[in-house]
């Protein structure tokens, strides 16, 4: 990168006031001095749209390499002359490159990402009502997961003697060895064909209960804002095998890089200085998890990729609508339009994700700011 | 004056044989035998079928008997050989996925990673290059596995160019850090004064020093591989339906689970644990540095 430092020195300095500012030009001064101390996450916040447009163009590209002609696939017994100029036209294949390109950009930019060939649905429209019901579940299962991963590590790095701590650690060191699907399985065979104590995997409600209104997309919180209990304790009931199998087969990892970062600082210099000094067990503690943060925080990030994947598996086994079973619909049909805009869906917000991990990171150790020169 | 020296010259620099008996008796055989099991089962495995894995054998939905081991699935096929089948193909995926993962790992790590800092067209295009990698990382494997399969049509060589292009990254970014670190060795400098080109220095110096965390994850790599195969089996963009492949095998067994058949899911689930738990701990039991 290409800033210089503000280094932990010259604040004081500044502080100390060798820099008074005229009267006249103070409020556009406090301006620039708030935008050259928050530079930190100014700069990355504003290199999310440049990473954006990388994917755009890899998308195009990665469209215009399919090999044979898409269009003429597409149409398979209905080629025309006038149905290839048309279908030509409804997947953006048309005009040179260059044009093409333009106007699939325009298109992003008006939030317009093209029609389904197959039933010709807007896929914005789409996107908009699948998308929050995918993300509720992705992250229902990363909030276990980083609870359980939180208390687990805590078990195991603090009671280390005690059989649970052993356990935790056993599990964790068997991280993401049991796929999820087969753990899905499992669990239905187990806990609804056998046991009988979760809800059929069909959907988010029984067959007899009425959906609640649609106002926010997310299913719970719909239910909640509709006033209907019952509606939010039936989705969260048939929510509640798939997040937990989302949990089981994920939160391993997360469990094993919060346990390796938190030995290593329990040991740290950091930690006995705090003990020395006469620092409560808590603080010791809190001082600890500060520590090892950043690299679970870097996990979980990772993990709700591997959620969000894990999405479109999961949706089509427990019958969830979703964008996951939407992306899987195109992809067996071979809708490109559809599957165009699902990967650049999912490449936004994966890097939304990685832009809020990296942001958080710097929060917590602001050593990990661009430019920032330590000791040592 | 002699003799200790031969000694000496036998301890620390052994003879090839001497060191591969070295490593031989060393070897942990509990962890590495599963292994080889393994790789035997999948070479073997057409002697070992009891049925044509793709034939209707016997009625449907039968449970695990005498003459069906692991049961039929709702068309009648033998689960038994199904599984036994698969593992040959599923094992082979996941194989050249790992090694062409790992090879443009090395290749386009080393590249990155020696011209990073230099200055003009090919320093800006390896920094590109490096960024590029860190956002390709970021998306989920099996969604972008599954959009590349979707565009280039499902067949055995476009799932294992899907994967390894999707797997690549995680090796770039291990060979390209270790490269970094490894750049400002003073070992390095010697060379260049000693007069090697950079080519020369580069496949001499620092490629055998930079690749071993990316030949260690390899394990890892080829995990992700079966995983992500059978994933794409799973939701039927993987595999065409009628060959033997283990996340098929799970997902039509997934509809047997919902009214308590388990067999049909069960055993492609235990070949597919196993599978990785043989070859991590087996591949890690055979890189695993010896202390003397």
């Amino acid at each position: 990168m290409t800033s210089i430092a503000l280094t932990p020195a010259e604040k004081p300095l500044r502080a100390a006031g060798t820099d008074a500012p005229e009267k006249s030009t103070r409020s556009s001064h406090s301006v620039l001095r708030y935008l050259h101390r928050n530079r930190w996450w100014i700069t990355r916040v504003l290199a999310l749209p440049v990473h954006v447009f990388v994917f755009v163009v890899l998308t195009f590209l990665l469209v215009r390499s399919m090999p044979g002609d898409p269009i003429r696939a597409m149409l398979g017994q209905n080629y025309t002359p006038e149905s290839y100029a048309a279908m030509q036209e409804r997947m953006g294949l048309n005009g040179t490159m260059f044009q093409q390109l333009t106007s699939y950009l325009h298109g992003i930019v008006n939030l317009d990402l093209g029609e389904s060939i197959v039933n010709g649905r807007p896929v914005i429209d789409e996107l908009q009502t699948r998308l929050p019901a995918t993300l509720e579940l992705a992250l229902l299962g990363l909030g276990l997961s980083i609870l359980l991963s939180i208390a687990a590590s805590y078990i195991a790095v603090f009671h280390h003697r005690s059989v649970i701590a052993h356990i935790i650690r056993g599990y964790a060191r068997a991280a993401g060895a049991v796929p999820e699907y087969v753990l899905a399985v499992a669990g239905i065979l187990l806990f609804y064909a056998t046991l009988q104590i979760v809800p059929a995997p069909m959907g988010r409600l029984d067959v007899d209960e009425i959906a609640p209104p649609t106002t926010t997309g997310f299913p719970l919180v719909d239910a909640l804002l509709a006033g209907r209990p019952d509606a939010f304790w039936s989705t969260l009931a048939h929510l509640a095998l798939p997040v937990v199998v989302m949990c089981a087969a994920h939160s391993a990892l997360l469990i094993r890089v919060l346990v390796s970062a938190l030995d290593k600082e329990a040991d740290a210099t950091a930690t006995r200085f705090r003990i020395a000094s006469g620092a409560s067990t808590r603080t010791v503690v809190k001082s600890i998890y500060r520590r090892a943060a950043p690299a679970s925080v870097t996990m979980a990030g990772t993990l709700f990729g591997y959620l969000l994947g894990g999405t479109v598996i999961l949706e089509t086994l427990f019958g969830l609508s979703g964008m996951g079973k939407y992306a899987l619909d195109a992809v067996n049909s071979g809708d490109v339009v559809v599957m165009q805009g699902f990967l650049l869906t999912v490449a936004t917000l994966s890097l939304l994700v990685f832009l809020l991990v990296d942001v958080t990171n710097m929060l917590i150790d602001p050593r990990r700011r661009p430019g920032v020169r330590t000791e040592g | 004056m002699t003799v200790p020296a031969t000694s000496l010259t036998a301890e620390f620099f052994p003879s090839r044989t001497a060191r591969v008996v070295q490593y031989l008796r060393h070897l942990r055989w509990a962890k590495v035998v599963p292994l080889l099991v393994l790789t035997l089962v999948a070479l073997t495995s057409p002697l070992l079928l009891r049925f044509d894995p793709e034939v209707v054998v016997g009625p449907s939905s039968q449970a695990p008997d005498g003459t069906y081991w692991f049961g039929t699935d709702s068309s009648g096929l033998d689960i038994f050989s199904r599984t036994l089948a698969a593992t040959r193909l599923n094992l082979t995926i996941a194989l050249v996925v790992t090694v062409a993962a790992t090879t443009i790992g090395c290749i386009v790590g080393l590249v990155i990673g020696m011209n990073e800092s230099r200055r003009g067209p090919v320093g800006w295009v390896s920094r590109g290059a490096a960024r590029l990698v860190d956002l390709v990382e970021a998306i989920p494997a099996v969604l972008t596995g599954l959009v590349i399969i979707a565009f280039f049509g499902v067949s055995t060589g476009t799932l294992m160019i899907a994967l390894s292009v999707v797997l690549a990254p995680i090796q770039i970014r291990l060979v390209r850090t270790e490269v970094l670190r490894v750049r400002s060795e003073a070992y390095l400098d010697a060379a260049r004064s000693g007069g090697q080109s950079e080519l020369g220095l580069t496949l001499r110096h620092v490629l055998p020093n930079s690749i071993s965390s990316a030949v260690e994850n390899c394990s890892v790599i080829f995990a992700v591989a079966i995983i992500v195969t059978a994933a794409l089996g799973f939701v039927g963009a993987g595999v065409a339906p009628p060959t033997p492949e283990w996340g098929a095998m799970l997902a039509r067994g997934a509809s047997d689970a919902t009214v308590g058949r388990w067999w049909p899911a069960a055993f492609p689930a235990f070949a597919l644990g196993l599978t990785i738990a043989a070859v991590s701990v087996g591949f890690n039991e055979l890189l695993r540095r010896r202390r003397a």
